[in-house]
């Protein structure tokens, strides 16, 4: 709110997902691709391989081509993305990490030099010198690895560089080591894969196979490593950033889930290119290529995933407002703005009071300055599917307001301004509903629909311990929610409602405690 | 006048180093980027021009591919330089600058899908432009216009950055981020003025590639001087017109800095009119005796310093622009002594493996005609990268 927020309808999110998704594939390859060129040359002169060496000149244009051009676009194409879509957190980033990416930006230079360097060298220098500007350009474009790696890691775990605020901390945090390992697997695995593309359409069938031998060498034990630095990264991640990852939105969990998955299967697809290498064919290399792309970008997911709701953890909430009050905050805090207001706050909205005339344009307003950064109206996590899924009639809607921290583990950050704030809010979200909701009376659906998101899927015991095992006392204590916990939402259910619902939750208990239960345990969450 | 709450705050992080060595590395880094910008702008427009015009003149078809080899890594050049601009620009102007792209978020997003297919365009005609003459003048003509339509979106930016009273109904009359900025008088004549200089050394470019071929072709290195020469006179004698336009489409108090209201303005500007008048005479007389030597050092050397001045200029016009809301004095400053030498050394490192990359692979010795060929004029760096594409 301290910037105009891009209205981008389909969601901006999937904007940064299609930018950044397309680009690390391209820019890991320009990592290890770049050694795979050095040692490839070396293996063709010492083999005195004639073969190799000129697939190798191809190979080197269709690597050129796309990481200096694409690669490198798609690179600034990132930076403009983010500018546009988190102004604050670009900034904070900038003028956090500014000299880090100037270094970045030398290695940059060297890098995009080097490489054309060396594509336009091959046959002009000698195999020495040539293989000189070969490394440069991998040892550059491994720095510049080096040096984002420190920004990226730095955003999920800035560690305790939340209380020094000094450079080396933050670019050194938790998980920078992990992460570079990691990073660098892929990086060599990538090198094997893109291999196999261009070594696809030879027509020399022993030359194709000696590549597709000589690319799952580089491929299939990265693949491995991935294991171990995976395991590494993991351990390295707070576990309480992991809990915002489980649960009723398990975004991060079917991430991770789709990220191993899809390594398997790259690298059994790797095996069988290992065993059948004269076969590969261009179709066979481009699966291969888009299911590691289906595999890297799923991890990339879960590292943003496990971020929510910060874009920089315990700092910066995806929606630009500060975790924590502190000088030159500009005021956009949660704290100040449930104080203030968002219409006193925000620079970039219109309206500045609500009238019952403008109160949909007031909420209207709310919703692109805090909601927008992941939200949509009615596409990208759309708050109409989201409406008709659940069924909320506007009350619903505006009690569910005041839990948005506790819902789906965390993954929100809460709702910011004052009461009639939060009422249009509410008062234009339910104008994305476009049919008018059913009150069922089916306890699970009223569990689904109203409790799941902050109790789960299947309560646990914990739950349960909360409320009494009688059942006519159990409906009568969910008349007021506040009441057993006061940052429950205020939700009205009618007296049928109450009875189904316990009706359920009483068939979901567990037995155990079923047994031990009495109904003097009340009270509590 | 706008609300000032309306401008961003700037984030809480102290600004890592003194304002003035943002203010440096900007200037020069935007410098730069300019010059390989215009290498491969201007030479992208005398390309076409020539490959058009080809028709039963071999030279011309000679210049078009010979200019067609080098786009590509002109525009590599432009890139890669212009990233750091693009960091100290936000280091310092970043309220400005996220807020006016915002405002035209959608063109500013394709800006680099419009650059990214033009790249391609450059490279395909790189390595077709002999054998497939006709498809690759059509690309080269698509991806010029696409340059152009880059070119526009850059000035639109930058005339809305720096002029905040036009933000608001700009973004409350639609946040969809198609905004444009049409209704700003200096946008079309700023635009122009830049695209123009650019045709102008792309003709230095000419200059420069008819002294590489002085003594090994001196038919062809004639004919590239001329043509080169003259491309450069029209284009600056055009801007007499558009810089005068430019000049008075300025709102007048703004404009008066440069009349004598500021007197390193007034001088910058004196001094960038009389080295354009210069560096015409000048051409005019080197073209008239073939003398080569004072149209590739003399004119390129004086046009490289009227281009300083322009940027010189151009950032006291942002400053002056700003000055109701922009204080350097308003920033926190904390240097980070811990990381900038470590970024002062790699860059020093850096520029001195980059010298040697180039003279190892024998960029400043065997095509050049002379050894003074190696001064280091601001064109000295382009130039010897002109026959990397093979």
């Amino acid at each position: 709110m301290n910037y105009p927020i891009w209205d981008v309808s389909f969601g901006a999110g999937l904007l940064i997902a299609l930018v950044a998704g397309l680009h690390v594939f391209v820019s890991h390859f320009a990592v290890g691709g770049g050694l795979f060129l050095v040692l490839t040359e070396r293996k063709a002169i010492k083999t005195n391989d004639h073969a190799l060496l000129n697939w190798l000149k191809s190979h080197t244009k269709f690597f050129v081509l796309l990481t200096v051009v694409y690669g490198a676009v798609s690179g600034v194409g990132i930076w403009f993305t983010i500018g546009l879509i988190s102004p604050t957190a670009t900034s904070n980033l900038i003028h956090i990490f500014v000299w880090g990416w100037a270094i970045e930006w030398v290695f940059f230079f060297l890098e995009i030099t080097a490489a054309l360097l060396y594509l336009s060298g091959w046959d002009k220098l000698s195999p020495k010198r040539h293989q000189w500007y070969g490394w440069i350009y991998f040892w550059a474009a491994f720095a510049s690895l080096v040096v984002i790696n420190g920004i990226i890691t730095f955003m999920l775990t800035p560690g305790s560089w939340i209380d020094v605020h000094k450079f080396w901390i933050g670019f050194f945090n938790p998980t920078y080591f992990p992460s570079l390992f990691f990073r660098t697997a892929i990086c060599i695995a990538l090198a094997g894969i893109y291999a196999l593309i261009t070594a696809s359409v030879q027509k020399d069938k022993d030359l194709k196979a000696r590549i597709v031998r000589w690319g799952a060498l580089w491929t299939i034990p990265s693949l491995l490593a991935l294991i171990p630095f995976g395991y590494w990264y993991i351990r390295e991640v707070p576990a309480a950033l992991f809990l915002s990852a489980r649960g009723p939105m398990p975004t991060a969990t079917h991430y991770a889930f789709l990220a191993w998955s899809l390594l398997a299967v790259t690298f059994l697809l790797m095996l069988l290119a290992l065993f059948t290498p004269r076969r590969m064919h261009l179709v066979f290399a481009l699966v291969i290529g888009l299911i590691a792309l289906g595999a890297m970008d799923s991890f990339e997911f879960v590292r943003e995933d496990v971020r929510k709701p910060f874009v920089i953890e315990n700092y910066l909430y995806d929606n630009s407002l500060y975790a924590a009050a502190m000088p030159g905050d500009g005021g956009f805090t949660v704290d100040n703005l449930n104080t203030v207001g968002v219409l006193h706050s925000a620079a970039w909205i219109d309206q500045r009071t609500i009238t019952p005339d403008n109160q949909i344009a007031v909420g209207h307003e709310i919703f692109r300055v805090e909601c927008q950064a992941c939200h949509t109206a009615n596409s990208y996590r759309g708050i109409h599917q989201l409406l008709e899924q659940r069924q909320w009639d506007a009350p619903t809607t505006r009690a569910m307001l005041s839990s948005l921290a506790l819902m789906h583990n965390g993954v929100m950050p809460p709702f910011a301004g004052t009461d009639p704030e939060r009422d249009a809010l509410a008062a234009y979200l339910n104008t994305l509903q476009t049919t008018t909701p059913t009150a069922t009376i089916d306890g699970k659906l009223l569990y689904q629909n109203n409790c799941s998101m902050c109790h789960q899927d299947h309560p646990n015991a914990q739950f349960f311990s909360g409320i009494v095992t009688d059942p006519a006392a159990a409906a009568d204590s969910l008349k007021d929610l506040t009441s057993i916990f006061p940052l429950m939402p205020d939700l009205k259910l009618n007296s049928a409602q109450r009875t189904a619902l316990v009706q359920y939750l009483n068939t979901q208990r567990p037995p155990l405690q079923h047994a031990q239960l009495s109904p003097a345990v009340e009270g509590g969450k | 006048m706008i609300d000032p709450s309306m401008i961003p705050t700037v984030d809480p992080n102290p600004l890592p180093a003194p304002y003035w060595l943002f203010k440096l590395l900007l200037i020069v880094t935007f410098f730069l980027h300019i010059l390989a910008m215009n290498f491969m702008l201007g030479g992208a427009f005398l390309a076409v021009a020539a490959r058009f015009s080809s028709k039963g003149k071999e030279y011309r078809n000679r210049i078009f591919l010979d200019l067609a080899k080098k786009i590509p890594v002109f525009l590599a050049a432009t890139i890669t330089i212009g990233i750091a601009p693009l960091l100290f620009v936000q280091a310092i102007y970043g309220q400005y600058f996220y807020t006016s792209t915002i405002l035209i978020a959608w063109p500013w997003f394709l800006l680099l899908v419009l650059l990214c297919i033009a790249y391609y365009g450059f490279y395909y005609v790189a390595y077709n432009g002999q054998r497939r003459p006709g498809p690759a003048g059509i690309v080269l003509f698509v991806s010029l216009v696409l340059v152009l339509i880059v070119g526009f979106i850059q000035s639109t930016n930058v005339t809305l950055m720096q002029t905040p009273t036009h933000w608001a109904a700009k973004y409350f009359a639609s946040p969809t981020g198609w905004s444009n900025n049409l209704s700003d008088p200096t946008l079309i004549p700023r635009y122009l003025h830049f695209v123009t200089s650019a045709i102008a050394v792309g003709g230095i470019l000419l200059v420069l590639l008819a002294l590489v071929r002085w003594k090994s072709d001196r038919a062809y290195a004639n004919y590239l001087f001329q043509y080169g020469g003259k491309a450069f006179m029209y284009a600056t004698m055009a801007q007499f017109v558009i810089g005068s336009w430019f000049l008075i489409s300025i709102p007048r108090n703004l404009r008066m800095i440069f009349m004598g209201d500021s007197p390193i303005a007034t001088v910058l500007f004196l001094a960038g009119i009389l080295g354009t008048v210069a560096s015409i005479f000048l051409m005019s007389d080197a073209l008239r005796k073939q003398n080569i030597r004072t149209a590739a050092y003399g004119v390129s050397g004086l046009l490289a310093a009227v281009i300083l001045t322009m940027i010189l200029m151009r950032d006291i016009l942002r400053d002056a622009y700003l000055e109701p809301y922009f204080h350097p004095h308003q920033f926190a400053v904390k240097t980070q002594w811990a990381v900038l030498p470590v970024f002062l050394v790699l860059f020093l490192g850096g520029v001195g493996l980059w010298l040697l990359m180039l003279q190892r692979y024998g960029l400043f010795s065997s095509t050049n005609p002379t050894p003074s060929e190696l001064t280091p004029t601001p064109d000295a760096p382009a130039e010897p990268e002109a026959e990397l594409v093979h």
